[in-house]
C-alpha cells in the first residue's frame, strides 16, 4: 500500500474542505484559538521548521547530540553539560546500506495529523488538546498532565507523516517531538557539514513530510541506481 | 591521578561454552595505568592467557574496546579496538607451537560509543559456542542469540538483513565466510564499509562460533570537570571548522594519497618491486570522484567524512556498490600491488574482499606474492588449482579471492598469508613474501622512507603503518588507540597532543603533562612487547624482507632508491638503546619495565 505523505492537490482540497466545514480541525496557538476559513490563513504554513540537505548529510550524528544537549537538559530539568545519549534526540538520523544518512524531524506538517488524532478534548479556555501548537515556534508539544498515552499521534505522525514520535516506554506519551530549540536550533548550529537549515514550511518540497525509509528508497536509487 | 568519574569501570564477561555472562570490575590501577582500547585490551589479555596459547583455543579472549573518549562529544572519538592472540603472525624460531604476537585491530564507525552507552568499558568474549551464535546487548540485558540462519552470508547482505532483524535500533559488527572459515587474515566489520582489517581478529571471531556482536545502550558517561570538557568541545568544533585539512579529508580521503604516493616512490607496487605506478590516475581521488563516488560520509562525531561511497557505472561490473573506496590501502593492496589498470575491476576486487570478510591488505600482498612466484616459475599453474594468475587479471585476482575466502584447494594454504606460502614454496621465494613476523606490509613502500621500515619491522602485531616511525611516534599512537581517537583528525594539523591531554584532564580529573600522554603510550607498548617477548619474539624477527636492500626501485623519480643496510641496522640499534631494549635481544630492560610501572613483568 502506497501512503500519500505529500500534501497533493487533492489532500490539500480535502483539507481546505475539512476547514471549511469548521468542527473537523481546529488548530490552537497558544491560547489563540484558530478555525480556518482558507488554508492560506494558517499560521502553520508560516512555520519555520528543520529540513537537511541530504546530498551534503555526512551521517556523523552530531545533530543527535546537540539536540539531545539541549533538550535533554530542559526534559531532565538538569544540566547535562552536553554529556548525552543521543537516543535523547528530536532528530534522528537513519543509517542505511548502501550508505545513506537521513536525519529525521517534525516536518512541522500545516494540516497537524498528530494534534488531529489526538483524542483529548479541546480545552474551551487554551484551545488546546494534549497534543497542541505551542506559541512562537508552532512547535508541537504535549500537555503531561492532559495527555493519557494512548499513542495516537505516534500513530499519526508513523501512518500519514515522517513518524518522528516515540513513545515513552513507561508512559506512552510523545517524545522526540522538535522543539526548534526553543528558536535557535541547536542541529543547526552545530552541524559540521552545513547540512541543516531553519526555514519556512514547504509542503511542496520533495521530501515533505516523507519517513526516512521513503526518502532513502528515492534517494539509493539516485545515487546507486539500485 | 584518573578519577572514576568518567568510567563505569566494568566489562561485560561473556563465555559461549558455558554461557555465564558477568559484569567485572576493573581494578582502578588498570585504568589508570591503561586508560582504556588498546592499553586496557591489552592488559586484560595479558590477564587471561598462558604463554604460547592457542589463538583458536576456547579460552583465548577477544576483546572488544571503545577507548576514554568513547560516548563523549568529542569530535572523531569514534574507533573501537579489538584486542586478542593473533592467529597470522608467528616467530623465526617458535618456543611453542601456537607463539604468535598481541593483535590488535581498530576500526570506526558508531559501535565503541555505543558500547560505552550501554554501559562498559569493553567485552571479552571466551569460549566457544556449539553452533553460530550472535550477541545482543542493550544496555544490562545480554542475549546470546541463534546466529544459524546468517552463517555464511556475505557482509554486505548480513549488514542490511541483520539491521533488520535488530529493527534498526542496534549498532552491530560481524565477519564474513572468511572468519567463519577462520582464514588467519579475516577480518570485522561494521556498516559494511569500517574494517577491523588486520591481524585476524575476524578468525578468531570465527572460532568461538560467534557471527556478530550487536549493542544498544542508553546511558551516559560522565567526566570530572564539565565546564572545561564543554570548553573543549566547542573549541574543537571551531578548530575542525577552520582547517583547511578538513576540506581534503572531504574532497579526496585517504585516495588523496594514491597519487602522490606513486610519485613519491612510496606505493606499493607489483609486490613492493616498485613504488610508482603511472596507471594509478585510473583510479585516484579524482577519477574515483568522477565515475564512482556520490557521498561522502563519516563515522561518529566526525567532521572530516573520509570516507566515499558510490556504485561502479559501467562495464561488466556495473552496480558494484562501492561502500567505500578506493581509499589508499584497499585501492594501492588490490590495485597497483597487483598491477590491475581498470577502476572498476579494483572495485570489484575490494567489494569481494570485504564481502567475504578478507583483510584487504594481507590479501592483496598474498595474491602479489603469488603472482610474482608463479611468473618467476616457482609455481605453476596446477599449484594454482589452474587459476591462470597473473599481473592486471581480474578474472584470475576474483577466482582466487573466493578460493582463499572458502579455503578450498590453493585457498587452505593462501589463507595463511605469505609467510606459510613462501616456506611452502621455498626456492628463495621468502625473499618477496612481504611480511614482519608474519603479518603482511601495509600499502607503502620501504625503498624511499626507512622511517616506514622501522613502523613494520617493530610493530607488536608484525607489519604495521599505523604503528608510527619512531618511538615518540609509536608511543603517542599506541595511547591514542587507547583513547579511540581517529588517526585522520590527530597530526596533519589534526588536535596536538596538548589538545589531547586537555581533554584527559577535563575527562578523568587528572593532571596530565605531555610527557604523562607518552609515557602511557610507551607503558602499553612494552607491555605488547613482553608479551610478544615470551613467546619467542626476539631481535631477529624485527626484520624487513630482503628485497628492500636488493632490489632498487626501477620506475619513476625514485628510481634506483634501496635501503642501505648498514644504515638500517644502525638505525635498529638506535631504536632498541631509546627504547632501553636490549641490543641484540630486544628484550626491554627490567629498568625501562620498572619506569614504567611495569614491575609484574619483570
Ligand atoms: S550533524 Fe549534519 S552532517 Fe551530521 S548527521 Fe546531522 S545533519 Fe548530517
Ligand atoms: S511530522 Fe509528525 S509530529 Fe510533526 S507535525 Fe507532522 S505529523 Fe505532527
Ligand atoms: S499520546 Fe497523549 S498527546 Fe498523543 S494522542 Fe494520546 S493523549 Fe494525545
Ligand atoms: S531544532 Fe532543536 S529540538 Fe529540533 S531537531 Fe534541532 S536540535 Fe533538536
Amino acid at each position: 500500500m502506497e501512503k500519500s505523505k505529500k500534501i497533493t492537490d487533492q489532500t490539500r482540497r480535502k483539507f481546505i474542505k475539512q476547514v471549511a466545514i469548521g468542527g473537523g480541525l481546529t488548530i490552537a496557538l497558544g491560547n489563540l484559538s484558530f478555525t480556518f476559513i482558507s488554508d492560506e490563513k494558517n499560521p502553520l504554513l508560516k512555520k519555520k521548521v528543520i529540513i537537511c540537505d541530504f546530498s551534503i548529510c555526512a551521517g556523523c550524528k552530531t545533530c543527535e547530540i546537540s539536540c539531545s544537549a539541549y533538550n535533554f537538559k530542559n526534559l531532565a530539568g538538569k544540566q547535562t553539560f552536553g554529556l548525552v545519549n543521543p537516543k535523547h534526540t528530536n532528530i534522528k538520523v537513519h543509517q542505511f546500506n548502501p550508505a545513506l544518512d537521513i536525519p529525521a524531524t517534525c516536518a512541522g506538517c500545516p494540516d497537524t495529523p498528530c494534534v488531529n488524532a489526538c483524542p483529548i478534548t479541546i480545552n474551551q479556555e487554551t484551545g488546546e488538546k494534549a497534543l497542541y501548537v505551542k506559541e512562537g515556534t508552532m512547535a508541537i508539544a504535549v500537555h503531561e498532565d492532559k495527555c493519557i498515552g494512548c499513542g495516537l499521534c505516534a500513530k499519526a505522525c508513523e501512518t500519514e507523516r515522517v513518524g518522528v514520535i516515540r513513545r515513552n516506554k513507561e508512559t506512552g506519551k510523545p517524545e522526540g517531538l522538535c522543539t526548534y530549540c526553543d528558536g535557535d536550533p541547536s542541529c543547526v548550529k552545530n552541524c559540521p557539514y552545513g547540512a541543516l537549515s531553519y526555514v519556512t514550511v514547504d509542503t511542496e518540497y520533495e521530501f515533505f513530510g516523507k519517513s526516512p525509509e521513503e526518502i532513502a528508497k528515492i534517494l539509493t536509487e539516485r545515487f546507486y541506481g539500485v | 591521578m584518573i578519577k572514576m568519574e568518567n568510567n563505569f569501570g566494568t566489562i561485560l564477561d561473556i563465555n559461549l561454552t558455558t554461557r555465564k555472562i558477568q559484569k567485572i570490575k576493573l581494578a582502578p590501577e588498570d585504568i589508570k595505568n591503561f586508560m582504556g582500547g588498546r592499553g586496557l585490551g591489552m592488559k586484560i589479555l595479558y590477564d587471561r592467557i598462558k604463554p604460547g596459547q592457542n589463538p583458536f583455543a576456547e579460552d583465548t579472549p577477544l576483546i572488544f574496546m571503545p577507548g576514554t573518549f568513547s560516548g563523549l562529544p568529542i569530535p572523531s572519538a569514534s574507533r573501537t579496538c579489538i584486542v586478542t592472540k593473533s592467529p597470522h603472525t608467528s616467530p623465526k624460531k617458535a618456543k611453542y607451537e601456537h607463539s604468535s604476537t598481541v593483535s590488535y585491530s581498530n576500526m570506526g564507525g558508531f559501535i565503541g560509543p555505543e558500547i560505552k552507552f550501554a554501559g562498559y568499558e569493553g567485552i571479552v568474549v571466551t569460549g566457544k559456542s556449539p553452533f553460530p551464535v550472535y550477541l545482543k546487548i542493550e544496555d544490562d540485558n545480554v542475549e546470546i542469540v541463534d546466529a544459524g540462519k546468517f552463517w555464511g552470508m556475505p557482509t554486505d547482505e548480513f549488514d542490511k538483513e541483520f539491521d533488520k532483524e535488530l529493527k534498526h535500533e542496534f549498532q552491530t559488527c560481524y565477519i564474513g565466510k572468511a572468519g567463519e572459515n577462520q582464514v588467519s587474515y579475516a577480518c570485522i566489520i561494521s556498516k559494511a564499509s569500517k574494517t577491523a582489517g588486520r591481524a585476524g581478529t575476524g578468525a578468531v571471531m570465527g572460532s568461538k562460533n560467534l557471527k556478530a556482536i550487536a549493542v544498544r545502550g542508553t546511558k551516559m558517561p560522565n567526566v570530572a570537570n564539565p565546564e572545561k570538557f564543554m570548553k573543549l568541545i566547542d573549541d574543537a568544533r571551531i578548530f575542525f571548522k577552520d582547517r583547511t585539512q578538513t576540506q581534503w579529508w572531504r574532497d579526496y580521503g585517504t585516495a588523496g594519497a594514491l597519487k602522490p604516493s606513486s610519485d613519491a616512490g612510496s606505493m606499493a607496487v607489483k609486490n613492493y618491486r616498485e613504488g610508482t605506478f603511472p596507471d594509478i590516475v585510473n583510479y585516484d581521488a579524482e577519477t574515483a570522484r568522477q565515475k564512482i563516488w556520490k557521498r561522502n560520509y563519516a563515522c561518529y562525531t566526525c567532521h572530516l567524512s573520509c570516507k566515499k561511497s558510490g556504485v561502479v557505472s559501467e562495464g561488466r561490473f556495473k552496480g558494484t556498490i562501492v561502500h567505500d573506496s578506493p581509499e589508499y590501502e584497499t585501492g594501492t593492496m588490490l590495485g597497483a600491488n597487483l598491477l590491475l589498470t581498470n577502476i572498476n575491476d579494483v572495485m570489484k576486487a575490494i567489494y569481494d574482499g570485504d564481502n567475504y570478510g578478507l583483510d584487504i591488505i594481507s590479501l592483496g600482498n598474498t595474491i602479489g606474492f603469488l603472482i610474482e612466484a608463479k611468473e618467476k616459475n616457482l609455481i605453476d599453474k596446477d599449484f594454482l588449482d589452474g587459476i591462470d594468475l597473473k599481473w592486471n587479471d581480474i578474472d584470475s585476482v576474483l577466482a582466487l579471492i573466493e578460493k582463499i575466502a572458502k579455503r578450498e584447494g590453493i585457498g587452505e594454504l593462501a589463507s595463511k598469508g605469505v609467510k606459510v606460502l613462501s616456506e611452502k614454496i621455498g626456492k628463495g621465494s621468502d625473499e618477496f613474501a612481504m611480511h614482519v613476523k608474519g603479518h603482511e606490509l601495509a600499502a607503502w613502500n620501504v625503498h624511499v622512507n626507512s622511517g616506514t621500515g622501522i613502523s613494520y619491522a617493530t610493530a607488536n602485531r608484525g607489519a604495521c603503518h599505523l604503528n608510527g616511525k619512531n618511538v615518540e611516534g609509536q608511543n603517542g599512537n599506541a595511547l591514542k588507540d587507547s583513547l579511540a581517537i581517529c588517526f585522520f583528525a590527530t597530526g596533519w594539523g589534526g588536535y596536538d597532543e596538548q589538545q589531547l591531554v586537555d581533554f584527559v584532564n577535563a575527562i578523568t580529573g587528572s593532571n596530565w603533562t605531555k610527557e604523562d600522554f607518552f609515557k602511557t603510550g610507551e607503558r602499553i607498548f612494552n607491555l605488547e612487547k613482553m608479551l610478544n617477548y615470551r613467546e619467542g619474539f626476539t631481535a631477529k624477527d624485527d626484520v624487513l624482507p630482503e628485497r628492500f636492500f636488493k632490489e632498487p626501485l626501477t620506475v619513476g623519480e625514485k628510481k634506483g632508491a634501496v635501503l642501505n643496510r648498514k644504515e638500517w641496522e644502525q638505525k635498529m640499534k638506535d631504536y632498541y638503546t631509546e627504547r632501553g631494549w636490549d641490543i641484540k635481544t630486544s628484550k626491554p630492560k627490567d629498568e625501562t619495565l620498572k619506569k614504567l610501572n611495569l614491575d609484574f613483568l619483570v
